[in-house]
Parts: structure tokens; C-alpha cells; sequence
């Protein structure tokens, strides 16, 4: 998802936690900037006492741009402070919120672009590979490479040349649910395939819990979703080519990913209001009613989002524990007061579809290289590495696509989880709609009406319309 | 300029030329600093826009006419039009005439100046901060949302819920499960016939066990068989630890109180009614020889109002055999009203002061006169006050005109999700802006824009120059 198109609820969250941390910063700043630079050192891994042993003192400073605020951006800054003690380099990081493309394209176009950035999106980053706008990172960051998965380097790679290194990743892959409400249906394992996930959701109405929350209100989501469901019934191969419109939406694979979501979307009575209430349900609120603030009670058993959801959760109530065991070793209650838990599984499969199981979508920030000084240089060889990764690791909220990053440094068990499906992704896709260009909002209404007559019929209608678009869109 | 116009009235006619240039340069003197800030920060941009409107989306090659082709050709930008026509057909009338009310109530009461301050209020605010009020006001949930609970209030007086209402997409025939057959009309009733002596024991899933305990549910117990009467039980036939039994009366498994049940006589009509206890027990005393069955009433599952999204995507549609896109275009959003609510509650306060300024510097002497002549005070004000205020009601009137042709920060801060390009509460205003400095930039479209929102305010503007100065 491109952030800055997409999302109100995201832009809404992102302003309240940025008027929540401006209010508390005066408060904190110091104890705050004291705590992190203990804290930064203090719980790096055991073996990585400093921030990299390979570099010495090179001073001078670096612009560095990315799009975190707030206290992403206060975590990023903990990344960089080691860092810049050890090395003197002074990094004058610019936050540009979700205008990061904006932003490049704008200084790039001006002849004035930071020297280091990080971008959510590898299109922009082979854009400006396209344009040598940016470096080549071999002679940068050498063997180091190889400390990616082969599906996270190729989306960086332009003409046989990595461009870019991978900080943070962010999983489409989960559906998270909240343990209590499994428990009410008597459910003691989360599915592994796409049928047992339609048998455990009628255990769970027949329990009198709803099973899904689903952000439908705009299209975006049910893209996400429906993305999700093409990826694991055909797989990574022909999610490209479909991205590329080599594989027409008229297909065979394309129906079967709507009809195979339409066992889901088919069922308003599997779905939080029924189809009309999740045409109305947004995100963040549509996983507030899976994980609800105290004072309120779940009205759904599972939130199909990527796992930036964890931080709306965790913020709902700081009682929620990651897991499937309450605060204090108590049972997970339903009840937010009490001692409530998250948890999250992969999205399945279906049976027959099981290789599928671990190509994933997601999305991730990229760090690119404009101008390669000595301390631009160090600074991307920086992120690149387990040490940068395993800060934030620890701070919470955060995965790294870096295999050497250990699982060890994750606060809890199911971030490490979530960090190890990136890791270990075979296949690994960003969303399919952001790379349709300009006809991106009819596919969102497409999924929107899919939502509301996912019928045999109006499936049929839906993909001829879609052929259309793509075409007149692509060109092919 | 005002200055010299002054002088040419009112200065000596002989007044030397050399003086009159000395006065002129003054002027221009003076005149510069405001000429240059105007030229810099209002015509080059206008200028600049208006060139920038025949260029293309990155503002590197002449496309001659084709963004103003594309504005009427287009789904998106026809939206914003529709919906710039419905802000202007609906938000200046009403605005007027609450503003002419208030004033007017105002001139009536005691404590006028706390009334008009409290009214005035809401002008004072930004408008984000008022859009985020009345984000909250339209939620969805009535426990938050004012306006959803006004609603409610109102629709569980007439239709009251039931005890155990179904949640969306949910049937009653869905909660049968065991010794229980879907009824009429929303009914459930028991699978076997029952007799005086017999005992019925019916089955639901389905219903939250939560729901139970509120309802002070306890484990449910069959009911002891009593001659002449039929005893019953319904409870929750789900199993937390064994939820696929689905016959047997298991430990943990709950009695449904507090529903409502009938006795049905074999032609169906209803012989006796009664509601279960907490264990989810019930008995129908001497009741006669039967057969019988049971029915559990509709009324238990009757949902209750769950809220109208204000800001989501309903809207009034012709539903006709027109074209999807004229659909659209003739359909009036939801959002489109409780926006222009909002507005309204921002800028009443603007309008009544202007109106009642008006109304301050009205001659009374008509209004006395058409009293002494035997006027009603609804024919005074209708025939005489309204009148005598058209013109300050004009300018108000053509002011909001103006106002909502250019509307954009409640549409852009009530309407995230929807006021992108193409987004149901979009406005040329923030397609102007989301196209201009949003995500997929095209300069070229977005000054297009511009250039045709300025076409159309252009009127209104100039009429209510055209006022002042000719004043």
C-alpha cells in the first residue's frame, strides 16, 4: 500500500500518536534520550558490543530522510545513536511522514536530495535506478548481501545491480485474533489451511462469537485481502506476472482467488454487521473491535491486517499481552480490564494449495544511497547490518527482513514469529494494486463491489470490467 | 488610488500640476509594496496556473486543451462537480434563513448577547478542530456518536429490542440446533409434538455466552415433568469442551433465560404464553390434552438500531435504468449532508451577525407603520422586514455562494477516506489539492481545476463587488 493515497485511518492514527508523543516529549525528552542511549547499549545481543566493530572515526555528517514520526521516529533515532558516537558522524535525519515519494522526486528533480534515504516502496527506489540517480550498493555493502533472502534483494535489484538495502519489513501475511474469543468457541489451534480457517469461523458463530472484523469500508483492504488470497491459491510466479498484466484478469487463477474468497465474504454472517457493517468498518477501528479499550468487550474474533496492527492494539490498552497466555501467567480474558492477549497466525493456504504457504506479501522500507561520502557510505552499510536491526528489535514494533538479525533480540514471541516469516519468505510480493498506475482506484471499487455481490455472476462481470481497465490502463 | 480620488474632490480647483505630480508620486510610492506582495503572491501564481493548465501532469509539455477535455470527460472530476452543485444548491439557502431566524429570535429575547455569543461560538474555531468534533458526533457507534444516540433513543421507543437479538447477516433459523425447526415469520419452534405430562427440550447456538451472563443465566437443569403441564428447556447447546456434541444437555452449558415462548395448538393458534427462568426452564400449567408444540417467539431476536454511519458510503440513488456513471452523478452521498450539517453549525453564527447588523440599521418606522395598520407580526416581517433586509440577505446569501464553490477543509478534514480524487465527497477544491501536491501529482489537471473553480466563482464575485461599490 502507498501510503500517501491510501488509508485516513492510518493518517488518523498517525496524527494521534504524534499529538500524543509531542505531549509527553517535554516531559520525557531527556530522561527519554538517557534511557534509550542505556538501553541501546545495554541490550545488544550478547557478541555485539559495539554498534560495528568495522568502523572507526570518520566524522562529517549526513542527511537522511524516511518517512517515520512520532515515536517511530524516536525509535529510528535510538538506531542511529550508537552510530553516531562511534563513527562522529552527525546524521541530520528529516521525517517526510507519507510524502516520501513526493519528497525524492521532488529533490531529485531540484538537484538537492539527501544523501542517504528510506523509501516504502521499491518502485521508487528502481525509478531512480532508471534515472542513476542513486548508487550502486555492491561495493558498499559487499558479502553483506547476502544476508537477505534472494525474493528481498531481486526487488531492488536493477540491471543485475542491487541499489538498495532492507531495514524494516512490514508482513501482510497475518490474521490476528485474540485468544480469548478462541477459547469461547472451544478452539485450541489456529488453522494451517483455508478450510480448517471456514471451520473454525463456524465453530465460532455457532459459539455466538462473529468471527471476522473486516476493514472494508475502502478498497484498499479488500485489495490487500484479495492479494493475499491470489498469492497462496496461485502463487508468487503468476502474482507477477498478473501485477504486470502478462496474465489476464479474466483468468482462471483470477477466479478462483474471488470464488475462494467468496466462502468468506459470501457468509454476512460471519462478518462484524454483516456485509453492510463491514462496508462501513475502517481501519484502525475494525481491529479496535477485535481488541477493544477497556470498557468495551471484543465483538469479533479475528483482524485480517498486516502486523503494523499490533501497534493500534497495543495502544488500545498496554494490558495486551502478544501470546496466547495473559499478563502474570493468567488465563487471556476477553475482557480488556483484565489480563486480554493478541496473537496472530499466517494466512493459510488452501489445502491443496500448501507450497504457497510461505511466499507472503508485505511491504518494507529500503535505504538508498544518493551521494557516496565516506559517512553516507558507513551509514547504509549501518542499516544493513544485524546490529542496526536488533535495536529497534528490541523496542517492539518492528521487523527486520535481515536473517542475521537475531530472533532473540524480539521482545515477545510473537514478533519474533512475525520477523521470522519475513525472514524465511520464499516468495515475497509488495501490493499488487500499487503497481496498477493509474487505473488503482477502479480496482478498489472492483473489490468493493465484489464485497457487496460476491456472486458467481457478478464475479464474472467484475472480471470483464477489470480486463478492460488493466488494458486501457497498460496498454496491454 | 483612494487617495487622489479624495484630493480631485475635495482639494482646491487650483491646485498646481506640479503639486498634483508630487502626489501622484507619493501615491505610487506608497502604492508599491502592496503592488509587489500582490504580484508576487497572487497574479504570477494565477498567471503560472493558468499556463500550467495547458500543460501536462509533470508540467513539461504543451497538451493544448486536453486537461479541460478531460475535466468533463472524466468520472472523477464530474463527482466534485456534482457535489460543489449539491454544497451549492443546498448550504447559502439554509445558512440565510438560520441566520435571518437567529437574528431575528435574537431581537426577541432576553439575554440576546449570551444567545448570540454561544451562537457566534463555533466561527471562532478552526475548522479541523470543528471536524474532528464532528467526527466524533457521527460515529457509528451510538455510544459515542451524539447523533446515532439521538436516533437510537427515538427508534427503541417504537421498536424496542429484543433480549436476544441477532447480530447482522444472522437468521433465528440459524440458532436452531437441537430438537428446535425454523417457525414463521422469524419464529423458532420445537421439532416434536408435545403432550400435557411431557417434557421439551430445545437446543440454540449461536448466542454469546457473554449475552447470557448479563442476562443472569445459570447452568441449565431440566425441569421436572409435571401432570397436566408441559415443562421444557432451552439453553445454549455449545460445549467449550466439546463443541461438536450437539444433543445431550452437557455441564457447562448455560439455560437461556428470559424468553419469551408460546404454546402453539396444533392449527397454530396460540394457547398460553410464558417466559423460561434463569436456568432456561419453563412449564405451561393445565393446559388441556394437545398436541402441542412449542414456539419461541420473534420478538426475542428483534435487533436493535445499530447506528446510521453519517460519514459512509450510503446515499440516495435513482434507482433506474440509467447508466452506472449517471447513477452516480445524480445520487446525493450521506456524507455530502452531515458534512454540510457541520457547516452549517460553523457558519450560522457568521450569517445572524451580519443579518442582525442589518436588521439594527433597518428604519423601524415601516415596521411601526404596517403594525399601526393592523399587520400581523408574521405578515410585518414577511411583507416589509424581509424586504427591506434583500439586499444585506443578497450579499450574505452570495458570500456563502462563494464560500462553498471553494469548500474544501471540512470536505478534506470529515472525509479523508472519500475526498481523494474520484472519492464520494470529493470537491473541485481538494481534487485541485490531491492532484496538485497528493499522491499521483498531475499539475496540469490539477491547475485546470483551478483555473475553472475561479471561472465559476468569478460571477458570484464579481456581483457582490459590484454591491459594495455601488453603495
Amino acid at each position: 500500500m502507498r501510503p500517501t493515497l491510501r488509508g485516513g485511518g492510518n493518517t488518523m492514527s498517525q496524527a494521534r500518536a504524534v499529538l500524543s508523543v509531542s505531549g509527553r516529549h517535554k516531559l520525557f525528552s531527556v530522561a527519554a534520550l538517557a534511557g534509550l542511549l542505556a538501553l541501546a547499549a545495554s541490550m545488544v545481543p550478547a557478541g555485539v558490543s559495539t554498534a560495528s566493530p568495522a568502523l572507526g572515526h570518520i566524522g562529517g555528517s549526513v542527511s537522511l530522510w524516511a518517512e517515520w514520526t512520532g515515536p517511530e521516529q524516536r525509535d529510528f533515532q535510538a538506531v542511529l545513536s550508537p552510530f553516531e558516537s562511534e563513527t562522529g558522524v552527525t546524521i541530520n535525519y528529516s521525517s517526510k511522514g507519507s510524502n516520501m515519494d513526493t519528497a525524492i522526486d521532488a529533490a531529485v528533480a531540484g538537484g538537492a536530495p539527501p544523501q542517504v534515504a528510506l523509501v516504502p516502496d521499491p518502485g521508487t527506489l528502481l525509478t531512480l535506478a532508471k534515472k542513476g540517480a542513486i548508487e550502486p550498493l555492491a561495493p558498499v555493502i559487499g558479502s553483506e548481501a547476502s544476508d537477505y533472502g534472494a525474493a528481498w534483494n531481486n526487488l531492488v535489484t536493477y540491471n543485475g545491480k542491487l541499489y538498495g538495502v532492507w531495514f524494516k519489513g512490514a508482513n501482510k501475511n497475518t490474521i490476528w485474533y485474540n485468544p480469548a474469543e478462541f477459547a469461547m468457541a472451544g478452539l485450541k489451534s489456529t488453522p494451517t489451511t483455508w478450510q480448517q480457517l471456514l471451520a473454525d469461523a463456524a465453530t465460532l458463530k455457532r459459539a455466538g462469537v462473529t468471527p471476522f472484523s473486516l476493514c472494508t469500508d475502502i478498497g484498499w483492504p479488500v485489495a490487500d485481502l484479495w492479494q493475499n488470497v491470489y498469492l497462496k491459491t496461485a502463487g508468487a510466479t503468476d502474482y507477477d506476472a498478473l501485477a504486470a498484466h502478462n496474465i489476464p484478469w479474466t483468468g482462471p487463477t483470477v477466479t478462483t482467488a474471488f470464488d475462494t474468497l467468496a466462502q468468506l465474504v459470501g457468509q454476512p454472517s460471519y462478518l462484524l454487521g454483516g456485509t453492510k457493517g463491514s462496508l462501513s468498518n475502517s481501519y484502525p477501528t475494525c481491529a479496535d473491535k477485535v481488541f477493544p479499550k477497556p470498557g468495551t468487550m471484543p465483538q469479533a474474533a479475528m483482524v485480517i491486517e498486516a502486523d503494523f496492527v499490533v501497534n493500534e492494539i497495543v495502544g488500545n490498552s498496554a494490558n495486551y499481552t502478544a501470546g496466547t497466555i495473559g499478563a502474570g501467567g493468567k488465563k487471556c480474558t476477553a475482557n480488556p480490564a483484565d489480563t486480554p492477549c493478541y496473537d496472530f497466525f499466517p494466512f493459510p493456504a488452501p489445502a491443496a494449495d500448501q507450497m504457497n504457504n510461505s511466499a507472503i506479501q508485505g511491504s518494507g522500507d529500503v535505504a538508498m544511497l544518493f551521494k557516496p561520502t565516506a559517512a553516507a557510505k558507513a551509514v547504509v552499510k549501518y542499516l544493513g547490518s544485524p546490529e542496526a536491526g536488533a535495536i529497534w528489535a528490541h523496542l517492539g514494533g518492528f521487523a527486520s527482513p535481515n536473517k542475521m538479525v537475531p530472533l532473540t533480540s524480539y521482545p515477545d514471541p510473537v514478533t519474533e514469529a512475525d520477523a521470522s516469516e519475513l525472514q524465511h519468505a520464499t516468495g515475497f510480493v509488495f501490493s499488487l494494486d500499487d503497481l496498477q498506475g493509474s487505473w488503482e482506484p477502479s480496482l478498489w471499487q472492483d473489490m468493493l463491489n465484489f464485497v457487496k455481490n460476491p456472486s458467481a455472476t457478478n464475479i464474472a462481470s467484475i472480471q470483464k470490467t477489470m480486463q478492460a481497465q488493466a488494458t486501457a490502463a497498460m496498454g496491454h | 488610488m483612494a487617495v487622489v480620488a479624495v484630493d480631485q474632490q475635495h482639494g482646491p480647483a487650483r491646485r498646481s500640476a506640479r503639486r498634483q505630480g508630487q502626489h501622484h508620486l507619493q501615491s505610487l510610492v506608497f502604492l508599491v509594496p502592496g503592488a509587489v506582495l500582490l504580484l508576487a503572491i497572487v497574479i504570477w501564481p494565477a498567471i503560472a496556473t493558468i499556463r500550467y493548465s495547458f500543460y501536462n501532469a509533470t508540467a513539461t509539455k504543451a497538451v493544448g486543451l486536453s486537461n479541460y477535455k478531460s475535466l468533463f470527460s472524466t468520472a472523477d472530476t464530474l463527482i466534485a462537480f456534482r457535489n460543489n452543485v449539491i454544497w451549492v444548491l443546498v448550504f447559502p439557502f439554509i445558512v440565510t434563513v438560520i441566520g435571518l431566524v437567529f437574528a431575528v429570535l435574537s431581537e426577541h429575547i432576553r439575554w440576546a448577547t449570551a444567545f448570540k455569543i454561544v451562537i457566534f461560538l463555533p466561527i471562532v474555531f478552526s475548522v479541523t478542530a470543528s471536524s474532528l468534533v464532528f467526527t466524533q458526533i457521527f460515529q457509528l457507534d451510538p455510544h459515542v456518536g451524539v447523533m446515532n444516540a439521538i436516533v437510537q433513543t427515538v427508534e427503541d421507543y417504537f421498536h424496542p429490542p429484543g433480549a436476544y437479538p441477532l447480530s447482522a447477516g444472522q437468521t433465528a433459523a440459524s440458532l436452531a440446533t437441537s430438537g428446535v425447526v425454523a417457525g414463521p415469520n422469524g419464529t423458532l419452534e420445537s421439532g416434536l409434538e408435545v403432550r400435557a405430562g411431557g417434557t421439551v427440550r430445545m437446543g440454540l447456538t449461536g448466542v454469546n455466552p457473554d449475552t447470557l451472563t448479563v442476562l443472569g443465566a445459570r447452568p441449565a437443569r431440566l425441569p421436572t415433568p409435571s401432570a397436566g403441564a408441559v415443562t421444557g428447556l432451552v439453553w445454549r447447546d455449545f460445549s467449550v469442551s466439546n463443541p461438536s456434541n450437539v444433543s445431550g444437555v452437557l455441564p457447562g452449558e448455560d439455560g437461556f433465560p428470559n424468553l419469551h415462548l408460546a404454546l402453539l395448538r396444533s392449527d397454530g393458534s396460540i394457547a398460553a404464553t410464558t417466559t423460561t427462568d434463569a436456568f432456561g426452564r419453563f412449564i405451561f400449567s393445565n393446559v388441556g390434552a394437545g398436541p402441542f408444540h412449542i414456539q419461541i417467539q420473534a420478538s426475542n431476536f428483534t435487533q436493535g438500531f445499530s447506528g446510521t454511519f453519517w460519514l459512509g458510503p450510503q446515499s440516495l440513488t435513482p434507482t433506474s435504468s440509467l447508466s452506472q456513471t449517471a447513477q452516480a452523478l445524480l445520487s446525493v452521498p450521506l456524507i455530502d449532508i452531515s458534512m454540510i450539517l457541520a457547516y452549517l453549525w460553523i457558519w450560522a453564527g457568521f450569517t445572524m451577525v451580519i443579518v442582525a447588523a442589518g436588521l439594527a440599521a433597518l428604519d423601524r418606522e415601516a415596521q411601526e407603520a404596517a403594525h399601526v395598520d393592523g399587520a400581523t407580526e408574521w405578515q410585518t416581517f414577511r411583507r416589509v422586514t424581509i424586504p427591506m433586509l434583500a439586499p444585506v440577505l443578497t450579499v450574505v446569501f452570495v458570500t456563502m455562494v462563494i464560500n462553498v464553490l471553494k469548500i474544501f477543509d471540512i470536505v478534506v478534514n470529515l472525509g479523508i477516506d472519500t475526498s481523494q480524487p474520484g472519492g464520494q465527497s470529493s470537491t473541485l477544491a481538494s481534487d485541485v489539492y490531491y492532484l496538485g501536491f497528493g499522491g499521483g501529482v498531475h499539475t496540469g489537471l490539477a491547475s485546470a481545476l483551478a483555473v475553472m473553480l475561479f471561472i465559476l466563482v468569478l460571477p458570484a464575485m464579481l456581483f457582490n463587488l459590484k454591491r459594495i461599490s455601488g453603495k
